[in-house]
């Protein structure tokens, strides 16, 4: 398993366009993936449970990662968190 | 022959989207944001308001409500993820000419009020507001069936899901 770290920058949080990017990247992946937050773990590909997420700018998030393709995943993910969230 | 149209109309695997928001009905591929226009999200169809109310499609539960209020999404009884989008953009507004009448966790009935927004005030503040009605767990159904044939009347048939 690989464990991705990240505290969210972006004001807006995961709203309806930052949910369909992570959905649109996890699919790219077979790997389980899922987002943790302090309250809740939602799967990565769905949209609804990611934007009831609720998070804020400045809200610790945990994305895990378990599968054949794990690494590969972890790190396209990190670069889009960092990068978007 | 009565069991027969009983079980077509009473059918579990079928489900009816009725229509959020008066308007026009296009198709979803018309939205310039690629997250609604590629169906990114799922399949659905976009409204052109005509009046700034959105009910609930169907009967169901309020699943999210953005902070901003400009968009909800409901799972319904028979299983359906719908997120009703009120503009492009519009999550900038913050909040400004959205009233939400509902909050996360509520039950809702076909038809019952879950936000207002002042049409013309968004537009003003130069806003599309185009309102994607999509089906965010469109990869559960065999069929998705989109009636978007121009004006649209708030609960007339918008959508048929058959799993």
């Amino acid at each position: 398993m690989k464990t991705v770290l990240h505290i969210i920058q972006d004001k807006l949080g995961i709203h309806a366009r930052p949910a369909g990017q992570i959905v649109k990247l996890a699919s790219q992946y077979s790997s389980d993936i899922k987002f943790t937050t302090a309250s809740k773990t939602v799967d990565a590909r769905r949209i609804m449970a990611l934007m009831g997420l609720g998070v804020h700018q400045g809200d610790q998030l945990k994305v895990t990662f378990e599968g054949t393709d794990e690494a590969a995943a972890a790190a396209a993910f990190s670069a889009y968190l960092k990068e978007s969230l | 022959m009565f069991q027969t149209l009983k079980k077509i109309f009473a059918n579990p695997k079928q489900e009816k989207i009725c229509d959020p928001v008066e308007g026009e009905a296009v198709p979803i591929t018309d939205v310039s944001d690629p997250t609604f226009g590629e169906e990114i999200l799922g399949k659905g169809i976009a409204i052109k308001p005509l009046k700034g109310r959105v009910v609930a499609p169907a009967d169901g539960t309020v699943t999210v409500l953005i902070e901003s209020s400009h968009a909800v999404s409901l799972l319904t009884d028979k299983g359906a993820e719908i997120l009703v989008h009120v503009g492009l953009d519009t999550i900038q507004l913050e909040g400004q000419f959205f009233t939400a009448h509902v909050k996360v966790g509520d039950r809702v009935k076909r038809g019952d009020l879950l936000l207002e927004f002042d049409l013309d005030a968004i537009r003003k503040a130069g806003y599309d507001t185009i309102t994607p009605v999509v089906v965010l767990n469109s990869n559960e159904y065999a069929s998705i069936e989109l009636f978007h044939g121009g004006p649209i009347k708030e609960l007339d048939l918008l959508m048929r899901l058959m799993k």
